[in-house]
């Protein structure tokens, strides 16, 4: 079966005065029907621009340089990047939906709740005037807002924070959309709170099969709600696979480093926190070979020069690294050994290079 | 100074759960309001407001005498009982124009502050949304327009449209007048749509004009209705200025800057003939000017709480 969106490919790059800033430097991802697929990466590592990518709002002067974003699996994707401006305008909210990170500004202060949940279907012709209005109450009961009847005739400033976002995401599914990309929705909201938001996405996707993009910088996160993982570093995406594989079995130091980061109940009493030494890169001026090589503690000379492709690690799991592969045979022994840790355990087979875009790859569209 | 809203709870999740109450809608415009009486001068400014609007109405049905009939009483007679600011140079009583005058100056102000208004806010949206050679188009356009003196533009006006109707006069203080209000909308346009609720209404699909009009409009109001209220008073007074040089409504128009300047060749003579209609001129600036201040305070979003 085609995936629901397909992502090859993808450059959107930033003209700047002073250069060119590559926020997303090709990549390829995709999320099948009624799937839930997180991406995560730290603060600047595209990972929001891709989503914005993917709705065509990138903000001036960023602009999608390269690449084809397919969208629909009845066989006949779109192309979202060859879009006309009033297709693009359908396609959002209809087709993908976004919900944002701070829900407390991102509701029209001036206007009644329940009028802007019907603004989002009046955009759209897939329900009558009459049909909108009478979806608003059952919407915002569907997203659990208590009262849901009177509250919509209440302003934004009358809902809390984790009440608004329950809102936005209303808004986002009133006209029902086949994904919905969720670009770090529980970031500004308290941790009960956060909770209850996520256990809503869960079943939300569980009752209408609404494919879910997690924007999120958060492994907890991921881990609670998604079932495939894209770790993006500097505009790259550094490893992709399943969540249970990656968080079992990270193999790209990167995500190694960022799960070891991370307090544990489990954790060995007393056992140290794991830092990532260094900041992530300044992409306008990218360092040559491997973006992570100056945080690595497993870089060899090959990283400085080089940039490794993504390569399959294990079963579904990929991951750019050249550490991981069998070829990358110069490595620098007291390098490895200086940085004190082990080196992340490979798969027990043999990891196969394996070149993407590579049309045998599962969920691949066939050109 | 600002009351801060006490009457409304804030819900958090876990009152809302178990028993909650809808609550009044404490909308912007009520909190508005509420700040705007507690301003004592701001309230004498809409009393004279109102007052004028009432004498306003009155004059079109009813004035003591009519407005423009000469020889009433004596030439320059002064307050009596029966003409209680006294006569003009012609004999008219000036109780009467001054009615007349408060229907004019009203008429002038208003119908400017709404045209200019709706120029303005037209142009200063196109501008701040669409940016780029839209924007750098209007900017230019007003620009230029403010290195030409406003004076010059409204003699040209006329001039060249050959009539000195009040409505033509109104058009013509117009198109000097929305410069002001398209430099604030368009600030206010730039501002408001990188605001993240535009960004979510464009999200899910809005229109432009959906953009323009439920969602940048509406959150821009509050700087265009003050600024509109400051433009009443300036499109008075430039009016009056019009009349006092012979540009504005025609004679026997009881216009008060030409009630002015019929009088104050005979100020040593006969003081009132100016004075009255120029107290009620300043009285009338002061009352909309507290009037634009008060509402600026109480929708002036830093003072918001």
């Amino acid at each position: 079966m085609a995936p629901l969106l397909q992502v090859e490919d993808l450059k959107t790059y930033f003209h700047l005065r002073d250069g060119v800033v590559k926020a997303v430097d090709g990549i390829t991802f995709h999320v099948d029907k009624g799937e839930t697929v997180g991406i995560v990466g730290e603060s600047g590592s595209g990972k929001s621009i891709t989503s914005l990518s993917i709705m065509r709002l990138v903000p001036e002067p960023g602009r999608i340089v390269h690449g084809r974003i397919l969208f629909g699996a009845d066989g006949q994707p779109k192309d979202v990047v060859k879009m006309t401006d009033e297709e693009i305008r359908d396609f959002r909210g209809s087709d993908v939906s976004m919900i944002f990170q701070d829900p407390m500004t991102s509701l029209n202060p001036v206007l009644k709740v329940g009028f802007q949940v019907r603004e989002a279907m009046s955009a759209h012709d897939r329900f009558s005037d009459e049909q909108s209005k009478a979806r608003v109450v059952p919407l915002l009961k569907k997203v659990r807002i208590p009262g849901a009847a009177d509250r919509t005739k209440a302003y934004p400033h009358q809902f809390s924070g984790g009440m608004r976002q329950r809102v936005m995401i209303a808004m986002g599914l009133s006209n029902e959309p086949s994904l919905l990309i969720a670009d770090e929705p529980t970031t500004a909201l308290d941790v009960t709170v956060q909770a209850q938001i996520l256990e809503l996405l869960r079943d939300l996707n569980r009752e209408m099969g609404t494919a879910i993009i997690l924007i999120t910088h958060n492994l907890a996160v991921v881990a609670s709600l998604c079932t495939r993982v894209v770790v993006m570093y500097a505009g790259r995406i550094v490893e992709e696979g399943y969540t249970r594989d990656i968080f079992k079995n990270p193999q790209h130091p990167y995500t190694w480093s960022l799960l070891r980061s991370m307090p544990r109940l489990d954790a060995a009493r007393h056992s140290k926190l794991l830092t990532i030494s260094g900041l992530p890169p300044d992409m306008s001026n990218p360092p040559p070979g491997c973006k992570f090589h100056p945080r690595c503690r497993f870089r060899v000379d090959r990283c400085l020069e080089e940039e490794p492709p993504l390569g399959e690690v294990g079963p579904n799991q990929y991951a750019r690294c050249w550490v991981l592969m069998q070829n990358a045979l110069v490595t620098q022994p007291e390098k490895a050994a200086a940085a004190e840790v082990p080196i992340p355990p490979l798969s027990a087979e043999p990891a196969q290079i394996d070149q993407r875009p590579d049309p045998d790859r599962p969920g691949a569209v066939k050109a | 100074m600002a009351t801060a809203p006490s009457d409304y709870v804030f819900q958090d999740e876990f009152t809302a759960d178990s028993t909650y109450e809808t609550g009044e809608a404490v909308s912007l415009w009520k909190d508005a309001w509420r700040r705007l009486t507690s301003n004592y001068f701001a309230l004498f400014g809409l009393a004279v407001i109102v007052l004028l609007l009432l004498v306003a109405i009155v004059s079109q049905f009813w004035t003591p005498y009519p407005t423009w009939k000469q020889g009433i009483g004596p030439t320059y007679g002064g307050p009596s009982a029966a003409h209680p600011f006294g006569l003009d140079q012609v004999g008219r009583d000036i109780l009467s124009r001054l009615m007349g005058g408060a229907a004019i100056a009203l008429a002038v102000g208003l119908g400017t502050a709404l045209l200019s208004s709706i120029i303005g806010i037209a142009l200063g949206l196109l501008a701040g949304f669409y940016r780029g050679w839209v924007d750098t188009v209007i900017s230019l356009l007003i620009n230029v327009w403010y290195g030409i003196p406003d004076l010059l533009v409204v003699m040209l006006f006329v001039v060249i449209i050959n009539s000195r109707e009040l409505k033509w006069i109104i058009v013509a203080i117009s198109i000097t007048a929305w410069l002001n209000m398209a430099r604030l909308v368009r600030g206010q346009t730039l501002a408001l749509r990188e605001r993240e609720f535009v960004e979510a209404a464009r999200s899910i699909g809005t229109r432009d004009v959906g953009l323009l009009t439920r969602h940048i409009l509406p959150n821009a109001l509050g700087p265009i209705i003050v600024q509109a209220t400051y433009l009443i008073p300036a499109a008075i007074l430039f009016e009056a200025f019009l009349s006092f040089l012979g540009l504005g409504a025609p004679p026997p128009e009881p216009s008060w800057g030409a009630m002015c300047a019929e009088g104050y060749k005979s100020l040593q003579l006969a003081a009132h003939v100016t004075l009255v209609p120029a107290f009620a001129l300043a009285i009338t600036l002061i009352a909309l000017n507290a009037f634009g201040d008060g509402l600026r305070d109480a929708l002036d979003p830093r003072m918001r709480r």
